[in-house]
């Protein structure tokens, strides 16, 4: 099956979204609230994108928009720049503190013409993706709580989460580096939770969370035999390789 | 007015266990507990979370979504003042800044001795009698920034009286 993006050509999958067809030809559509591990959200609206199908022409969120039939896209008209402007300036409201929306609202030329607010240093956009990395790693530690302009990540009752492993999925997959992880002393301090933190075993550097590594491991299982860091264990790992050959 | 919730799983568990172990229940089950304490208390939302299957964030979410939920204890008086426009202009500001002055409370928190609480609403739909305020489930019309005074002693004497 074959739609036109921006007056390409371009081979299509029936059922998959714009966004992935796009991404896979080579042509940029931005995004804040995807990531290819999810299922597209449509919460940032950054992806949205026209399609013309027959007569009619509409604005979607392409991370969350199926292809079931003939379409002509366009990913860059005036009208999606204008709406891609005002997003960025929402956003920069929401997360001043942010590099990257600072970058962006240089980017798309915003400027700032409303109130002071008091929120200088967030940098949360609120786009779910460390709720759903946090479901992935099988804790659902953090949710969205609240609603409106009080809406935040948090665990329930800001409250070390028993169920936290201080796996630190969320604030790697933050866009935003809005997620505060402090290291220091063997110790890591995440969601309001302390983790000793196990020394890798071949360059002694502190690395993972006493509670991860018994999470990774079967139960029963000791621990140690997986205490290596990822750069450590990848070494290992060609050094296994070389004794073969 | 708030229970006594020294033994609150007790208590709750059947309010909770009443309902099939399923995700589109958990709001009923939330508005069954929230009717016999007048808050959500932490221990129903990590069993309700249990019942249903769901995680205990995503309960505390859905908690902390709704309006018509608390997540703090109410005192024995829960008093409404309307904020909608007809009220928020007749000067539904001055009765809030008027039981701050008084009892130290702004809208969400409830006093120290349990016995008052403050919420503001949306409209109470009597914009007529504009600004309204409800205390439990009596009306009061066209309150003053003295009416609402005499409201909160009439009410702090109840209390008392009933502690005798
Ligand atoms: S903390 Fe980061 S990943 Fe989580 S919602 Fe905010 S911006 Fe997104
Ligand atoms: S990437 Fe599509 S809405 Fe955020």
């Amino acid at each position: 099956m074959k739609i036109i993006i921006d007056g390409r050509d371009v081979d299509v999958e029936y059922g998959e979204t714009l966004l992935t067809a796009a991404k896979r030809a080579g042509i940029k559509i931005p995004t804040l609230c995807h990531n290819e591990a999810f299922e597209g959200q449509g919460r940032c609206r950054l992806c949205m994108v026209e399609v013309e199908r027959g007569s009619m022409k509409n604005t979607v969120a392409s991370c969350t928009y199926p292809i079931t039939g003939e379409i002509k896209v366009s990913t860059s008209t005036p009208l999606i720049e204008k709406m891609r402007k005002n997003i960025v300036m929402l956003l920069y409201k929401q997360a001043p503190g942010s590099q990257l929306i600072q970058d962006m609202y240089k980017e798309y030329g915003c400027v700032d013409n409303s109130l002071e607010e008091n929120n200088a240093d967030e940098r949360c956009i609120l786009c779910n993706l460390c709720v759903l990395a946090c479901r992935e790693m099988g804790s659902s530690a953090i949710s969205l709580i609240m609603r409106g302009t009080d809406k935040q990540v948090a665990t329930p009752y800001n409250e070390a989460a028993e169920v936290c492993l201080g796996c630190g999925a969320c604030a790697e997959i933050c866009p935003t580096n809005a997620i505060k992880v402090i290291e220091k002393d063997g110790q890591r301090i995440i969601w309001n939770k302390v983790f000793n933190l196990v020394n890798c075993q071949r360059c002694g550097k502190p690395f993972a969370t006493r509670e991860q590594l018994g999470y990774i491991a079967a139960p029963g299982k000791d621990i140690s035999t997986q205490s290596l860091c990822e750069s450590c264990r990848r070494k290992s790992a060609a050094e296994k390789i070389q004794g073969f050959m | 007015m708030a229970e006594d919730v020294s033994n609150t799983e007790d208590m709750i568990s059947p309010i909770v266990t009443a309902y099939p172990r399923e995700k589109r229940y958990i709001l009923a089950m939330m508005q069954d507990v929230q009717k016999k304490y007048n808050y959500l208390p932490k221990e129903a939302l990590k069993m309700i979370a249990k019942h249903a299957e769901v995680p205990f964030s995503q309960t505390y979410s859905m908690a902390t979504f709704y309006k018509a939920f608390s997540l703090i204890p109410k005192g024995r008086y829960n008093i409404r003042v309307c904020d909608g426009t007809a009220c928020h202009i007749k000067g539904s500001a001055v009765l809030i800044d008027q039981i701050y002055n008084n009892l130290g409370i702004k809208p969400g928190e409830t006093t120290e001795d349990k016995v008052f609480s403050l919420e503001t609403v949306n409209c109470l739909g009597a914009c007529a009698i504009a600004p309204v305020v409800m205390v439990n489930d009596t009306v009061h019309a066209k309150v003053t920034s003295s009416g609402i005074l005499k409201i909160i002693e009439k009410y702090r004497g109840d209390a008392g009286d009933e502690d005798v």
